[in-house]
């Protein structure tokens, strides 16, 4: 049997699954110092269970995200960025919100060096500069540095011999190389790695207090975390990289509708108490966004859902005489503010109760709302949900819509958008079944200058580095699949010249770690 | 009229509008652009009206491949490092800086060379909007010579070019942009306040920043915001304005071929799939066709604009899905001369297709 835990902001779920069945599931609160929040959701999904039989313990959570969000628990990291004579023009944090500086700035230095996009040296690495760095980083002692090379995403050996050498010569300072956070755009992976940097000492914080709750329950499993792309990394990996975690979020509610249906290619909706999260699901996985994300106010370039958000949930207040729906919300004042709590405030939840689609059991008052008000806001609901799916349906595909999140039940009608409507049991607890689900990936990126070698023998070796790096994160090497191959003209060259990525997966080990 | 740091976010947006889908991604050039404004102090407008005939002008800015720099990135110094090689180089006081092309990042690389050597920037451009070759621009069409110019890359190796003609320079500077790293920054065309005069497009500068103003502030669905573009275009080099489709991305297919981005576009009508908008690419947006029927072409402008927030999208962010709106507008006037289309029309894209001006198709 497996555990599939979800920390979110309000509420921590657990799912007790054997193969694909939900043998308990359990919605607590969640705490402020998440762990005995988890522990208590521990305990009532192993009521009557011999902790024995628990084979793994799968984790999503937004600690790592909110971290950065609220500026809270980071530490300060140096950024070593090896450009020169290139790249001077922006130093490192740039364009950051003041707050989040100050909160990370260990200092910014300047290198010569890197690669160019055919692969030529930028220009060599000054052997007096580095002895300068080094000299001046070893009485500054700092928590963590950061090493970032232009165009370390296709090139990253320059990076690993720095990363490797300050790692030496500094044995206390944590140490990231750039193009293990992302691919080409220098600043966003930089910002990526910097971010990342400043979370491991609370990493080590967090991933020590997840073994020990597991442990207090009796639990001798190994933990897993889930990460952006909705598959797992170890405890020793949040530890080195935990802004892998920050989209864990809406992945989850994503895969965990895969993993209810068993349907590869749907539309997933996660109705929360402010807004509906539209996701597409694309082979069983999240298809990924195009946009560049924002994470606490600094650009990055982590590959993270597609997800559209409409004002629209279980605390959404109704306009008068149900005009409109949203987007302002009661959010977690559901239980104060709603009517069907005795409060002032008519809300979505109001109206799915006097429709009959759905019960909350500690409502205390019942009077239904009018049938007339009823109408129209389910015809006001369904028309803008319609809107939403329709942007993001793929061409004029029809593909059911799954509905999950607690506010599942508020959305009514058999079709959106002409798409079938399917709302799967558990559909509440999608997203800790989506943590759950035990499957690992690997990445890998690089450019191809088209007629230098055939475009199946670049593709063969990314895929060859994308499975070792599956490897190394704990998949069995004989269940890897390709799942993506991504290719992008990158334009102006004289030579034609692509950006390949690759990524597989396959299932986790069990056992192994 | 002076141009400030806290200007630009409005004229990137506009040039973004303006660059037809092309021009690169503006967020590192603006956050450079900014960074020396804020040091430097604001740069002084000018209209090319007020040049002398014997002021000498020197247009600035990028050519090269944009994915380029989101790792080499761009640079502070580099537009005006340029500048000072080329002052040096034909030992000449330079009165003012012009750009290349509005669209786009080239419309801040002259306010940052201008900004740290305390020039004027011409309020102008050489095309109006963003043009993948360099024949295609007003200034070579009007008969000013691309050379001497000087590129320069990212380590300061410099490269000095004089060519028969304009055609022959668009072959060698980008034969040099790839050897060089794939970005390089120029000086070239240089020209006397007369032949600026008579080549230039006017006043794209600060239309381009009214024009971003506009869109920011502004933001909301297209159909809200037409009437008021509408009314900032009456005042302009440009032609109308006319949204000519809307409807979702249902497909792109764009490939790499000579150093352009090629391909096409496919926007389904919201209330009937079976009416197809099709866009064909070469860095920018050229024709627009529907039902067979050609609803625009080049040198008209085609821009494409979220359908819900109106903000301008390059080709390369499009994607899947995405509802939009098509808008066209007519070309400046000068454009609209036989000698100008003769280097600007569909056929020098190799799109066999006479040109059909906006105002003819719309009725």
């Amino acid at each position: 049997m497996r555990i599939g835990l979800d920390v979110g902001g309000t509420h921590t779920d657990a799912v007790l699954m054997d193969g694909q069945q939900v043998v308990a599931h359990t919605k607590a609160t969640t705490t402020a110092d998440v762990g005995s929040g988890i522990e208590t959701a521990l305990a009532r999904i192993l009521e009557g269970v011999n902790p024995a039989q628990v084979e793994l313990l799968t984790i999503g959570t937004t600690q790592f995200t909110n971290a950065v969000v609220e500026r809270k628990h980071l530490s300060k990291v140096t950024a070593v960025r090896v450009c020169l004579p290139a790249g001077r023009g922006l130093l490192p944090r740039a364009d950051w919100p003041a707050d989040l500086v100050e909160a990370t700035d260990g200092g910014n230095y300047l290198l010569h060096g890197g690669h160019l996009y055919d692969g030529r040296e930028l220009a060599p690495v000054d052997e007096v500069e580095v002895e300068e760095l080094l000299q001046t980083l070893r009485t500054e002692k700092p928590a963590a540095v950061v090493v970032s090379c232009a165009f370390s995403p296709s090139q990253p050996e320059l990076e690993l011999s720095l990363a490797e050498r300050l790692s030496a010569e500094l044995p206390n300072s944590r140490v990231v190389a750039s193009h293990s956070m992302g691919g080409l755009g220098l600043i966003e992976r930089e910002n990526a790695a910097i971010l990342n940097a400043s979370l491991l000492e609370f990493a080590d914080h967090v991933a020590s207090a997840l073994l020990i709750s597991s442990e207090r329950l009796g639990l001798s499993c190994p933990v897993y975390v889930s990460q952006n792309d909705g598959t797992l990394i170890d405890l020793e990996r949040v530890r080195e990289f935990p802004a892998l975690t920050f989209a864990s979020g809406p992945t989850n509610s994503i895969r965990g509708a895969w993993a209810l249906t068993g349907l590869s290619d749907a539309l997933v909706i996660d109705v929360g108490g402010t807004t509906s999260d539209i996701g597409v699901l694309k082979n069983g996985f999240p298809r990924q966004s195009n946009l560049v994300i924002d994470v606490g106010g600094a650009r990055t370039n982590f590959r993270m859902p597609d997800v559209l958000a409409i004002g629209i949930g279980g605390g959404s207040e109704i306009g008068e005489g149900g005009i409109s729906c949203g987007p302002q919300s009661v959010a977690r004042e559901l239980s104060d503010k709603a009517l069907c709590f005795g409060g002032e405030v008519m809300t979505f939840s109001d109206i799915a109760i006097s429709q009959g689609r759905m019960t909350i059991a500690e409502a205390t008052n019942s009077d239904p709302v009018e049938t007339k008000i009823c109408d129209a806001v389910d015809q006001l609901v369904l028309e803008k949900l319609t809107a939403a799916v329709d942007l993001m349906k793929p061409g004029g595909a029809i593909l059911p819509v799954v509905l999950v999140g607690g506010g599942a039940p508020l959305i009514p009608g058999e079709t959106l958008a002409g798409c079938p409507v399917i709302r799967p049991e558990y559909a509440g607890v999608a997203n800790a079944i989506g943590a759950s689900i035990a499957q690992v990936s690997g990445e890998a990126e690089g450019l191809h200058v088209i007629g230098s070698k055939a475009r199946n023998e670049v593709i063969d070796t990314l895929a060859q580095l994308a499975t070792a790096n599956a490897v190394a994160a704990g998949a069995n090497e004989a269940s890897i699949t390709v799942v993506d191959v991504e290719e992008v003209d990158i334009p102006y060259m004289a030579s034609e010249t692509t950006r390949i990525h690759v990524r597989v997966v396959g299932d986790l080990t069990l056992g192994a770690a | 009229m002076k141009i400030h740091a806290t200007d630009l976010d409005d004229l990137a947006l506009g040039a973004v509008f303006l660059a037809t889908g092309g021009g690169g991604d503006p967020y590192l050039p603006t956050l450079i652009a900014k960074q020396t404004l804020e040091q430097t102090g604001p740069v002084t407008l000018i209209d090319a009206d007020t040049l002398g005939d014997d002021a000498f002008v020197v247009p600035v800015g990028g050519v090269g491949a944009p994915t380029v720099s989101l790792e080499l990135l761009p640079s502070i110094d580099e537009a005006s490092r340029v500048l000072d090689a080329y002052a040096t180089l034909i030992s000449r006081e330079i009165d003012a800086v012009a750009s290349f092309e509005i669209g786009g990042g080239n419309s801040l690389m002259p306010l940052m060379a201008a900004a740290v050597r305390g020039l004027p920037v011409i309020d102008g451009d050489g095309m109006g909007r963003a043009f993948p070759e360099a024949q295609m621009m007003s200034y070579a069409i009007a008969g000013v010579k691309p050379t001497p110019a000087l590129a320069m890359d990212y380590a300061g190796n410099t490269a000095l070019f004089e060519t028969s003609d304009t055609t022959t320079y668009e072959h060698h500077i980008r034969a040099f942009a790839a050897a060089a790293g794939g970005m390089i920054t120029v000086a070239e065309h240089p020209m006397s306040g007369e032949e600026l005069k008579r080549s230039v497009i006017p006043r794209t500068v600060s239309f381009s920043l009214a024009l971003g103003r506009l869109l920011r502030e502004q933001r909301g669905p297209i159909a809200d915001l037409l009437p008021s573009l509408r009314a900032l275009f009456v005042d302009s080099v440009y032609g109308s304005v006319h949204q000519i489709f809307a409807g979702k991305v249902s497909g792109k297919s764009t490939r790499t071929i000579g150093g352009y981005d090629v391909g096409e576009l496919s926007i389904e009508n919201f209330d009937d799939p079976s009416d197809v908008c099709n866009i064909t690419i070469k860095n920018e947006y050229l024709v627009a066709t529907a039902k067979g029927k050609p609803l625009a072409m080049v040198p008209d402008l085609i821009v494409i604009v979220d359908a819900e927030t109106s903000t301008p999208i390059n080709a390369e962010r499009l994607h899947y899905g995405q509802r939009v709106a098509v808008l066209a507008i007519g070309a400046p006037s000068f454009y609209q001369t036989p000698e100008a289309l003769a280097a600007t029309e569909p056929r020098c894209f190799g799109i066999d297709m006479d040109y059909q001006p906006l105002a003819l198709l719309i009725n």
